[in-house]
Protein backbone atom coordinates (compact mmCIF):
# COMPACT_ATOMS: atom_id res chain seq x y z
CA UNK A 1 0.00 0.00 0.00
CA UNK A 2 1.33 3.23 -0.84
CA UNK A 3 2.72 5.48 1.70
CA UNK A 4 0.09 8.74 1.00
CA UNK A 5 -3.11 6.10 1.17
CA UNK A 6 -1.63 4.86 4.55
CA UNK A 7 -1.09 8.14 5.76
CA UNK A 8 -4.43 9.58 4.92
CA UNK A 9 -6.18 6.48 5.89
CA UNK A 10 -4.65 6.54 9.37
CA UNK A 11 -5.51 10.49 10.10
CA UNK A 12 -2.42 11.71 9.14
CA UNK A 13 -1.11 14.92 7.84
CA UNK A 14 0.61 13.65 4.42
CA UNK A 15 2.75 15.94 2.50
CA UNK A 16 3.13 16.00 -1.00
CA UNK A 17 5.91 17.75 -2.92
CA UNK A 18 5.26 18.81 -6.83
CA UNK A 19 8.29 17.98 -9.22
CA UNK A 20 9.06 19.91 -12.31
CA UNK A 21 9.92 17.47 -15.23
CA UNK A 22 12.56 18.62 -17.10
CA UNK A 23 12.21 19.86 -20.64
CA UNK A 24 15.15 17.54 -22.13
CA UNK A 25 16.56 14.32 -20.49
CA UNK A 26 18.58 16.44 -17.36
CA UNK A 27 16.91 14.84 -14.16
CA UNK A 28 19.35 16.10 -11.69
CA UNK A 29 17.44 19.53 -10.39
CA UNK A 30 14.04 17.83 -10.69
CA UNK A 31 14.95 14.85 -8.29
CA UNK A 32 17.11 17.46 -6.12
CA UNK A 33 13.95 17.76 -3.71
CA UNK A 34 13.21 14.08 -3.30
CA UNK A 35 17.32 13.56 -2.41
CA UNK A 36 17.34 16.03 -0.22
CA UNK A 37 13.17 15.57 1.56
CA UNK A 38 12.78 11.82 0.81
CA UNK A 39 12.62 10.72 4.84
CA UNK A 40 10.43 14.03 5.11
CA UNK A 41 7.44 14.32 2.83
CA UNK A 42 4.74 11.79 1.68
CA UNK A 43 5.12 11.84 -1.93
CA UNK A 44 6.61 13.44 -4.75
CA UNK A 45 4.45 14.99 -7.59
CA UNK A 46 4.90 14.66 -11.15
CA UNK A 47 2.63 16.97 -13.09
CA UNK A 48 2.14 15.15 -16.98
CA UNK A 49 3.30 17.91 -19.96
CA UNK A 50 1.88 20.87 -17.08
CA UNK A 51 0.12 23.55 -18.32
CA UNK A 52 0.51 22.05 -22.02
CA UNK A 53 4.29 22.17 -22.15
CA UNK A 54 6.39 19.52 -23.52
CA UNK A 55 8.18 17.64 -21.02
CA UNK A 56 9.90 14.17 -19.73
CA UNK A 57 7.43 11.63 -19.75
CA UNK A 58 5.44 11.58 -16.28
CA UNK A 59 5.35 8.17 -15.67
CA UNK A 60 9.46 7.90 -16.94
CA UNK A 61 10.17 10.94 -14.18
CA UNK A 62 8.06 9.10 -11.45
CA UNK A 63 9.65 5.73 -11.86
CA UNK A 64 13.12 7.77 -11.26
CA UNK A 65 11.72 9.12 -7.89
CA UNK A 66 10.88 5.55 -6.77
CA UNK A 67 14.23 5.10 -7.75
CA UNK A 68 15.59 7.46 -5.88
CA UNK A 69 13.95 6.71 -2.38
CA UNK A 70 11.06 8.72 -2.94
CA UNK A 71 6.86 7.85 -3.58
CA UNK A 72 5.83 9.12 -6.44
CA UNK A 73 2.48 10.42 -7.63
CA UNK A 74 1.60 10.85 -10.84
CA UNK A 75 -0.70 12.58 -12.84
CA UNK A 76 -2.09 11.49 -16.33
CA UNK A 77 -3.64 14.01 -18.46
CA UNK A 78 -6.69 13.10 -20.84
CA UNK A 79 -5.72 15.88 -23.40
CA UNK A 80 -2.56 13.43 -25.00
CA UNK A 81 -4.02 10.02 -24.88
CA UNK A 82 -6.73 8.53 -25.83
CA UNK A 83 -8.42 5.63 -24.33
CA UNK A 84 -5.87 3.08 -25.41
CA UNK A 85 -2.70 4.86 -24.39
CA UNK A 86 -4.08 5.98 -20.92
CA UNK A 87 -5.35 2.15 -20.50
CA UNK A 88 -1.46 1.02 -21.17
CA UNK A 89 -0.21 3.88 -19.63
CA UNK A 90 -1.91 3.30 -16.45
CA UNK A 91 -1.15 -0.81 -16.81
CA UNK A 92 2.54 0.63 -17.35
CA UNK A 93 2.98 2.63 -14.02
CA UNK A 94 1.28 -0.04 -12.09
CA UNK A 95 3.76 -2.28 -13.27
CA UNK A 96 6.37 0.15 -12.63
CA UNK A 97 5.10 -0.06 -9.06
CA UNK A 98 3.46 3.88 -9.01
CA UNK A 99 0.11 3.33 -6.82
CA UNK A 100 -0.54 7.21 -6.56
CA UNK A 101 -2.47 8.55 -10.10
CA UNK A 102 -3.61 11.84 -10.08
CA UNK A 103 -6.15 11.74 -13.25
CA UNK A 104 -6.94 15.40 -14.95
CA UNK A 105 -8.42 16.67 -17.61
CA UNK A 106 -5.33 18.68 -18.69
CA UNK A 107 -5.00 22.05 -19.89
CA UNK A 108 -6.18 22.85 -23.74
CA UNK A 109 -2.75 22.72 -25.72
CA UNK A 110 -3.51 26.17 -27.71
CA UNK A 111 -2.38 27.68 -24.11
CA UNK A 112 0.82 25.51 -24.14
CA UNK A 113 4.15 24.99 -26.13
CA UNK A 114 2.69 23.04 -28.77
CA UNK A 115 -0.36 25.08 -30.02
CA UNK A 116 -1.07 23.34 -32.79
CA UNK A 117 -0.97 19.90 -31.48
CA UNK A 118 -4.37 17.98 -32.06
CA UNK A 119 -6.03 17.72 -28.37
CA UNK A 120 -7.39 14.15 -27.53
CA UNK A 121 -9.48 14.18 -24.75
CA UNK A 122 -11.06 10.88 -25.90
CA UNK A 123 -11.98 10.72 -22.29
CA UNK A 124 -13.02 12.96 -19.86
CA UNK A 125 -11.38 13.53 -16.20
CA UNK A 126 -14.74 11.33 -15.13
CA UNK A 127 -14.34 9.02 -17.57
CA UNK A 128 -10.91 8.02 -16.87
CA UNK A 129 -11.37 7.56 -13.22
CA UNK A 130 -14.08 4.74 -14.29
CA UNK A 131 -11.32 3.54 -16.61
CA UNK A 132 -8.59 3.72 -13.85
CA UNK A 133 -11.14 1.60 -11.65
CA UNK A 134 -12.19 -0.73 -13.95
CA UNK A 135 -8.87 -1.77 -14.88
CA UNK A 136 -8.49 -1.76 -10.92
CA UNK A 137 -11.32 -4.74 -11.23
CA UNK A 138 -9.58 -6.39 -13.69
CA UNK A 139 -11.20 -5.40 -16.91
CA UNK A 140 -10.14 -2.47 -19.70
CA UNK A 141 -13.05 0.11 -20.84
CA UNK A 142 -13.62 -2.61 -23.30
CA UNK A 143 -14.88 -5.13 -20.78
CA UNK A 144 -12.06 -6.92 -22.03
CA UNK A 145 -10.30 -9.04 -18.92
CA UNK A 146 -6.71 -8.13 -17.88
CA UNK A 147 -3.70 -10.68 -16.74
CA UNK A 148 -3.07 -8.84 -13.24
CA UNK A 149 -4.92 -6.11 -11.96
CA UNK A 150 -3.27 -2.73 -10.73
CA UNK A 151 -3.60 -1.43 -7.08
CA UNK A 152 -3.99 2.11 -7.96
CA UNK A 153 -4.54 5.07 -4.81
CA UNK A 154 -6.85 7.21 -7.08
CA UNK A 155 -7.04 11.20 -6.91
CA UNK A 156 -8.62 13.92 -9.14
CA UNK A 157 -8.66 17.92 -8.83
CA UNK A 158 -11.34 19.87 -7.69
CA UNK A 159 -11.56 23.78 -7.54
CA UNK A 160 -12.88 25.44 -4.12
CA UNK A 161 -13.04 28.90 -5.86
CA UNK A 162 -14.67 27.61 -9.18
CA UNK A 163 -17.03 30.33 -10.35
CA UNK A 164 -20.01 29.51 -10.67
CA UNK A 165 -19.42 26.30 -8.15
CA UNK A 166 -23.01 24.15 -9.00
CA UNK A 167 -21.49 22.76 -11.70
CA UNK A 168 -18.21 22.02 -9.86
CA UNK A 169 -19.49 20.42 -7.02
CA UNK A 170 -21.65 18.24 -9.53
CA UNK A 171 -18.50 16.85 -10.82
CA UNK A 172 -17.30 16.45 -7.89
CA UNK A 173 -19.53 14.37 -6.73
CA UNK A 174 -19.10 12.55 -10.47
CA UNK A 175 -15.80 11.77 -9.60
CA UNK A 176 -16.13 10.61 -6.26
CA UNK A 177 -19.18 7.96 -7.97
CA UNK A 178 -16.27 7.13 -10.63
CA UNK A 179 -13.71 6.06 -8.05
CA UNK A 180 -11.57 9.17 -6.83
CA UNK A 181 -10.23 8.78 -3.44
CA UNK A 182 -8.68 11.87 -3.01
CA UNK A 183 -8.27 15.56 -4.70
CA UNK A 184 -6.15 17.84 -4.59
CA UNK A 185 -6.96 21.27 -5.34
CA UNK A 186 -5.19 24.17 -7.26
CA UNK A 187 -3.35 26.98 -4.81
CA UNK A 188 -5.27 28.57 -2.20
CA UNK A 189 -4.48 31.39 -0.72
CA UNK A 190 -8.06 32.44 1.41
CA UNK A 191 -8.51 29.90 3.98
CA UNK A 192 -12.07 31.40 4.38
CA UNK A 193 -13.25 30.43 0.85
CA UNK A 194 -11.83 27.52 1.80
CA UNK A 195 -13.63 26.95 4.62
CA UNK A 196 -16.99 27.69 2.57
CA UNK A 197 -16.07 25.29 0.02
CA UNK A 198 -15.95 22.76 2.45
CA UNK A 199 -19.32 23.53 4.07
CA UNK A 200 -20.75 22.41 0.37
CA UNK A 201 -18.79 19.05 0.09
CA UNK A 202 -21.63 15.86 0.23
CA UNK A 203 -20.84 13.66 3.32
CA UNK A 204 -18.04 11.31 2.84
CA UNK A 205 -16.01 13.67 0.25
CA UNK A 206 -12.75 12.10 0.24
CA UNK A 207 -9.94 13.03 1.34
CA UNK A 208 -8.81 16.18 -0.03
CA UNK A 209 -5.16 17.57 -0.45
CA UNK A 210 -4.81 21.53 -0.64
CA UNK A 211 -2.09 22.76 -2.36
CA UNK A 212 -0.20 25.96 -0.81
CA UNK A 213 2.14 27.78 -3.06
CA UNK A 214 5.21 29.75 -3.63
CA UNK A 215 4.46 32.67 -5.85
CA UNK A 216 7.10 33.61 -8.58
CA UNK A 217 7.97 37.08 -9.41
CA UNK A 218 6.15 36.40 -12.94
CA UNK A 219 3.01 35.63 -11.29
CA UNK A 220 3.17 39.14 -9.31
CA UNK A 221 3.83 41.05 -12.26
CA UNK A 222 0.95 39.36 -13.81
CA UNK A 223 -1.25 40.14 -10.89
CA UNK A 224 -0.19 43.81 -10.43
CA UNK A 225 -0.67 44.44 -13.95
CA UNK A 226 -4.47 43.19 -13.42
CA UNK A 227 -3.87 39.89 -15.61
CA UNK A 228 -4.40 37.52 -13.07
CA UNK A 229 -6.16 34.66 -15.24
CA UNK A 230 -6.31 31.69 -12.24
CA UNK A 231 -8.80 29.50 -10.72
CA UNK A 232 -7.31 30.79 -7.52
CA UNK A 233 -7.07 34.34 -5.92
CA UNK A 234 -4.20 36.20 -4.33
CA UNK A 235 -4.83 38.37 -1.47
CA UNK A 236 -4.73 41.70 -2.97
CA UNK A 237 -2.78 43.33 0.15
CA UNK A 238 0.29 40.41 -0.46
CA UNK A 239 0.13 41.52 -4.46
CA UNK A 240 0.94 45.53 -4.05
CA UNK A 241 3.40 44.32 -0.74
CA UNK A 242 5.39 42.35 -3.26
CA UNK A 243 5.00 44.64 -6.69
CA UNK A 244 8.14 45.48 -7.97
CA UNK A 245 10.50 43.54 -5.65
CA UNK A 246 13.03 41.46 -6.12
CA UNK A 247 12.31 38.03 -7.65
CA UNK A 248 14.34 36.01 -4.10
CA UNK A 249 12.69 38.63 -1.67
CA UNK A 250 9.26 37.42 -3.19
CA UNK A 251 10.11 34.17 -3.06
CA UNK A 252 11.52 34.57 0.88
CA UNK A 253 8.00 36.35 1.68
CA UNK A 254 6.26 33.29 -0.29
CA UNK A 255 7.82 30.56 1.68
CA UNK A 256 6.83 32.38 5.07
CA UNK A 257 3.05 32.95 3.38
CA UNK A 258 3.10 29.47 2.66
CA UNK A 259 4.28 27.88 6.24
CA UNK A 260 1.64 30.08 7.88
CA UNK A 261 -0.98 28.51 5.45
CA UNK A 262 0.43 25.34 6.21
CA UNK A 263 0.39 25.39 9.47
CA UNK A 264 -3.10 26.84 9.87
CA UNK A 265 -4.45 24.24 7.70
CA UNK A 266 -3.18 21.73 9.63
CA UNK A 267 -4.19 23.21 13.04
CA UNK A 268 -7.57 24.17 12.10
CA UNK A 269 -8.07 20.85 10.65
CA UNK A 270 -9.47 22.61 6.85
CA UNK A 271 -7.30 19.41 5.12
CA UNK A 272 -6.43 16.37 5.46
CA UNK A 273 -3.10 17.20 4.19
CA UNK A 274 -0.88 19.70 1.99
CA UNK A 275 0.31 19.82 -1.53
CA UNK A 276 3.41 21.92 -2.15
CA UNK A 277 4.13 23.74 -5.41
CA UNK A 278 7.55 25.78 -4.95
CA UNK A 279 9.03 25.71 -8.40
CA UNK A 280 10.45 21.99 -7.13
CA UNK A 281 13.09 23.92 -5.19
CA UNK A 282 14.07 22.09 -2.41
CA UNK A 283 15.52 24.96 -0.23
CA UNK A 284 11.90 26.54 -0.77
CA UNK A 285 10.44 23.19 0.26
CA UNK A 286 13.14 22.76 2.96
CA UNK A 287 12.10 26.29 4.34
CA UNK A 288 8.83 25.93 4.44
CA UNK A 289 8.59 22.55 6.17
CA UNK A 290 10.82 23.94 8.70
CA UNK A 291 8.64 27.16 9.21
CA UNK A 292 5.52 24.86 9.48
CA UNK A 293 7.37 22.91 11.92
CA UNK A 294 6.74 19.72 9.63
CA UNK B 1 -24.96 25.41 -42.44
CA UNK B 2 -21.53 24.84 -43.46
CA UNK B 3 -19.28 27.45 -43.08
CA UNK B 4 -16.05 28.61 -44.83
CA UNK B 5 -13.40 31.56 -45.55
CA UNK B 6 -12.23 32.46 -49.03
CA UNK B 7 -8.53 31.33 -49.43
CA UNK B 8 -6.14 33.92 -49.47
CA UNK B 9 -5.96 35.24 -52.77
CA UNK B 10 -2.26 35.04 -53.22
CA UNK B 11 -2.49 31.01 -52.08
CA UNK B 12 -5.53 30.88 -55.32
CA UNK B 13 -3.38 32.89 -57.73
CA UNK B 14 -0.74 30.56 -57.42
CA UNK B 15 -2.75 27.22 -57.99
CA UNK B 16 -4.02 28.51 -61.08
CA UNK B 17 -0.98 29.99 -62.36
CA UNK B 18 -0.02 27.19 -65.05
CA UNK B 19 -3.51 27.26 -66.68
CA UNK B 20 -4.97 29.80 -69.16
CA UNK B 21 -8.43 29.18 -69.24
CA UNK B 22 -10.33 28.36 -66.22
CA UNK B 23 -13.45 28.32 -64.88
CA UNK B 24 -14.68 29.13 -61.64
CA UNK B 25 -17.72 27.29 -60.35
CA UNK B 26 -20.25 28.86 -57.37
CA UNK B 27 -22.00 27.23 -54.61
CA UNK B 28 -25.30 29.05 -54.25
CA UNK B 29 -26.42 27.55 -50.74
CA UNK B 30 -24.43 27.57 -47.56
CA UNK B 31 -21.20 29.31 -48.70
CA UNK B 32 -23.41 31.69 -50.43
CA UNK B 33 -24.70 32.45 -47.07
CA UNK B 34 -21.60 32.82 -45.64
CA UNK B 35 -20.46 35.42 -48.37
CA UNK B 36 -17.61 33.02 -49.04
CA UNK B 37 -18.10 31.00 -52.55
CA UNK B 38 -21.66 32.32 -54.05
CA UNK B 39 -22.35 33.93 -57.10
CA UNK B 40 -21.05 37.13 -56.22
CA UNK B 41 -17.69 35.84 -54.54
CA UNK B 42 -17.21 34.28 -58.21
CA UNK B 43 -17.16 37.40 -59.77
CA UNK B 44 -15.43 38.80 -57.19
CA UNK B 45 -12.24 36.36 -57.56
CA UNK B 46 -12.55 36.17 -61.46
CA UNK B 47 -11.86 40.26 -61.36
CA UNK B 48 -9.56 39.79 -58.49
CA UNK B 49 -7.26 37.26 -60.65
CA UNK B 50 -7.99 39.25 -64.28
CA UNK B 51 -6.66 42.37 -62.59
CA UNK B 52 -3.70 41.00 -60.84
CA UNK B 53 -2.82 39.19 -63.77
CA UNK B 54 -3.05 41.87 -66.21
CA UNK B 55 -0.79 44.04 -64.34
CA UNK B 56 1.55 41.29 -64.95
CA UNK B 57 1.00 41.48 -68.61
CA UNK B 58 -0.38 37.68 -68.16
CA UNK B 59 -3.80 36.91 -69.89
CA UNK B 60 -5.89 34.24 -67.94
CA UNK B 61 -9.59 33.40 -69.63
CA UNK B 62 -11.79 32.61 -66.74
CA UNK B 63 -15.29 30.94 -66.92
CA UNK B 64 -17.93 31.67 -64.32
CA UNK B 65 -20.61 29.36 -63.18
CA UNK B 66 -22.96 29.02 -60.09
CA UNK B 67 -24.86 26.06 -59.37
CA UNK B 68 -27.30 25.47 -56.41
CA UNK B 69 -25.86 22.78 -54.83
CA UNK B 70 -22.15 21.34 -55.63
CA UNK B 71 -23.08 18.52 -53.18
CA UNK B 72 -25.89 17.67 -54.93
CA UNK B 73 -25.98 14.89 -57.82
CA UNK B 74 -29.33 16.20 -59.05
CA UNK B 75 -27.39 20.12 -59.62
CA UNK B 76 -23.82 19.16 -60.89
CA UNK B 77 -24.77 16.71 -63.80
CA UNK B 78 -25.66 19.55 -65.95
CA UNK B 79 -22.73 21.10 -65.15
CA UNK B 80 -20.94 18.23 -66.66
CA UNK B 81 -20.77 19.25 -70.56
CA UNK B 82 -19.78 22.59 -69.00
CA UNK B 83 -16.36 22.21 -67.45
CA UNK B 84 -15.33 20.15 -70.48
CA UNK B 85 -13.70 22.83 -72.21
CA UNK B 86 -11.37 24.52 -69.40
CA UNK B 87 -7.95 23.36 -68.06
CA UNK B 88 -9.12 23.71 -64.56
CA UNK B 89 -11.49 24.35 -62.46
CA UNK B 90 -11.88 26.28 -58.71
CA UNK B 91 -14.75 25.01 -56.87
CA UNK B 92 -15.94 27.55 -54.32
CA UNK B 93 -17.78 25.21 -52.83
CA UNK B 94 -17.31 23.36 -49.09
CA UNK B 95 -14.63 20.28 -49.57
CA UNK B 96 -17.63 18.13 -49.66
CA UNK B 97 -18.82 20.00 -53.00
CA UNK B 98 -15.25 20.36 -54.23
CA UNK B 99 -14.93 16.10 -54.29
CA UNK B 100 -17.90 15.56 -55.64
CA UNK B 101 -17.84 18.14 -58.93
CA UNK B 102 -14.09 16.47 -59.25
CA UNK B 103 -15.82 12.68 -59.14
CA UNK B 104 -18.92 13.63 -61.45
CA UNK B 105 -17.64 16.19 -63.71
CA UNK B 106 -14.39 17.11 -63.91
CA UNK B 107 -11.15 15.32 -65.76
CA UNK B 108 -8.97 18.48 -65.25
CA UNK B 109 -7.13 19.16 -62.25
CA UNK B 110 -9.26 20.97 -59.80
CA UNK B 111 -8.58 23.19 -57.09
CA UNK B 112 -10.43 24.78 -54.02
CA UNK B 113 -11.38 28.41 -53.73
CA UNK B 114 -12.69 28.47 -49.90
CA UNK B 115 -11.50 26.75 -46.66
CA UNK B 116 -13.93 25.11 -45.15
CA UNK B 117 -14.33 25.55 -41.40
CA UNK B 118 -17.17 24.13 -39.46
CA UNK B 119 -20.79 23.71 -39.23
CA UNK B 120 -22.49 26.53 -37.44
CA UNK B 121 -25.00 29.18 -37.62
CA UNK B 122 -25.47 32.67 -38.97
CA UNK B 123 -25.68 34.96 -36.24
CA UNK B 124 -26.09 38.10 -39.03
CA UNK B 125 -24.49 38.75 -42.24
CA UNK B 126 -20.58 38.40 -41.79
CA UNK B 127 -20.57 36.63 -38.68
CA UNK B 128 -20.81 32.96 -38.26
CA UNK B 129 -20.12 30.42 -35.07
CA UNK B 130 -19.59 27.06 -34.68
CA UNK B 131 -22.67 24.82 -33.30
CA UNK B 132 -22.30 21.46 -34.42
CA UNK B 133 -19.02 18.61 -34.77
CA UNK B 134 -21.16 16.05 -36.96
CA UNK B 135 -20.55 13.75 -33.99
CA UNK B 136 -22.60 10.65 -34.59
CA UNK B 137 -24.55 10.71 -31.19
CA UNK B 138 -26.17 13.99 -30.45
CA UNK B 139 -26.43 14.89 -26.77
CA UNK B 140 -28.67 17.98 -26.88
CA UNK B 141 -31.72 16.63 -25.54
CA UNK B 142 -29.91 15.86 -22.24
CA UNK B 143 -27.31 18.90 -22.05
CA UNK B 144 -30.08 21.58 -22.38
CA UNK B 145 -29.79 22.08 -26.09
CA UNK B 146 -26.14 23.02 -25.57
CA UNK B 147 -24.00 20.96 -27.43
CA UNK B 148 -20.48 19.87 -25.04
CA UNK B 149 -19.10 18.52 -27.67
CA UNK B 150 -18.67 21.74 -30.01
CA UNK B 151 -18.91 24.57 -27.28
CA UNK B 152 -16.44 22.90 -24.77
CA UNK B 153 -13.15 22.80 -26.78
CA UNK B 154 -12.07 19.72 -24.98
CA UNK B 155 -15.52 18.11 -25.74
CA UNK B 156 -16.21 16.92 -22.28
CA UNK B 157 -19.45 14.82 -21.31
CA UNK B 158 -19.37 15.02 -17.52
CA UNK B 159 -19.12 18.92 -17.01
CA UNK B 160 -16.36 21.60 -16.61
CA UNK B 161 -12.98 21.08 -16.41
CA UNK B 162 -11.01 23.09 -13.87
CA UNK B 163 -10.22 26.57 -16.25
CA UNK B 164 -13.21 27.57 -15.84
CA UNK B 165 -13.32 31.55 -14.42
CA UNK B 166 -16.29 33.38 -13.59
CA UNK B 167 -18.40 31.65 -15.69
CA UNK B 168 -16.09 32.15 -18.90
CA UNK B 169 -13.79 29.35 -20.86
CA UNK B 170 -10.21 28.54 -20.01
CA UNK B 171 -9.55 28.86 -23.62
CA UNK B 172 -11.15 32.13 -24.95
CA UNK B 173 -12.01 34.11 -22.11
CA UNK B 174 -14.26 35.73 -24.47
CA UNK B 175 -16.42 32.55 -24.50
CA UNK B 176 -19.18 31.69 -21.85
CA UNK B 177 -17.91 28.19 -20.42
CA UNK B 178 -20.21 25.70 -22.03
CA UNK B 179 -20.81 23.82 -19.27
CA UNK B 180 -21.67 26.72 -16.93
CA UNK B 181 -24.48 26.91 -19.75
CA UNK B 182 -25.78 24.00 -19.57
CA UNK B 183 -25.86 23.80 -15.48
CA UNK B 184 -28.38 27.13 -16.08
CA UNK B 185 -30.28 25.97 -18.68
CA UNK B 186 -30.77 22.39 -17.20
CA UNK B 187 -31.52 24.41 -13.39
CA UNK B 188 -33.90 26.70 -15.24
CA UNK B 189 -35.78 23.55 -17.09
CA UNK B 190 -35.64 22.34 -13.76
CA UNK B 191 -33.72 19.59 -15.34
CA UNK B 192 -30.00 19.07 -13.18
CA UNK B 193 -30.47 15.81 -12.08
CA UNK B 194 -29.12 14.96 -16.01
CA UNK B 195 -26.06 16.56 -14.91
CA UNK B 196 -25.61 14.21 -12.67
CA UNK B 197 -25.50 10.88 -14.54
CA UNK B 198 -21.91 9.88 -15.91
CA UNK B 199 -22.17 9.88 -19.91
CA UNK B 200 -19.96 6.69 -20.98
CA UNK B 201 -17.35 7.01 -23.10
CA UNK B 202 -18.22 8.85 -26.89
CA UNK B 203 -18.57 5.88 -29.27
CA UNK B 204 -16.16 6.94 -31.99
CA UNK B 205 -16.08 3.99 -33.98
CA UNK B 206 -19.42 5.68 -35.19
CA UNK B 207 -17.39 8.77 -36.52
CA UNK B 208 -15.23 6.50 -38.25
CA UNK B 209 -14.20 8.51 -42.00
CA UNK B 210 -15.75 8.81 -44.73
CA UNK B 211 -19.60 8.63 -43.32
CA UNK B 212 -22.12 7.14 -45.02
CA UNK B 213 -25.90 6.98 -44.09
CA UNK B 214 -28.23 5.17 -45.66
CA UNK B 215 -32.06 6.12 -45.58
CA UNK B 216 -33.89 2.85 -44.42
CA UNK B 217 -36.52 3.11 -47.35
CA UNK B 218 -33.81 3.77 -50.02
CA UNK B 219 -32.37 0.44 -48.49
CA UNK B 220 -35.88 -1.08 -48.89
CA UNK B 221 -35.57 -0.43 -52.63
CA UNK B 222 -32.26 -0.36 -53.80
CA UNK B 223 -30.43 -2.42 -51.21
CA UNK B 224 -27.52 -0.94 -49.05
CA UNK B 225 -25.36 -0.07 -51.95
CA UNK B 226 -25.01 3.64 -52.93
Amino acid sequence: MSKLRETLAAGGFPVVVELKPPKGTGVEDMLAPVTALAGRVTAFSVPDNEHAKMRLAAIAAARLVQEAGGEALVHLTCRDRNRLALESDLLGAAALGLENILLVSGDYVTLGDHPQAKPVYDADSVQLLQIARGLADGHDSAGLPLKGSPAFFLGAVVIPEADPLGPQLLKFEKKLAAGAQFFVTPAVFDLDKLRRFREQLPENPGKLLVSVKVLGADEIANASAGQWRKVYSLPPDLVSELAGKEPEAIMARGVETAARLVKQIKQENLADGVYLKAKGRPDLFTQILEAAGL
Amino acid sequence: MIIAERKPFAEIKAMVAPYKKILIVGCGTCVAVCLAGGEKEVGLLASQLKLALGLEDKRLEIGEITVERQCDMEFLRPLCDFTADYEAIVSMACGAGVQFLKQLCSLQPIFPGVNTTFIGVNNEAGYYTERCRACHNCYLGITGGICPVTMCPKGLLNGPCGGTLNGHCEVDPAKECAWSQIYHRLELEGRLDNMKEILPLHPHDRCTTPGTVIHPAYKRRYGINE
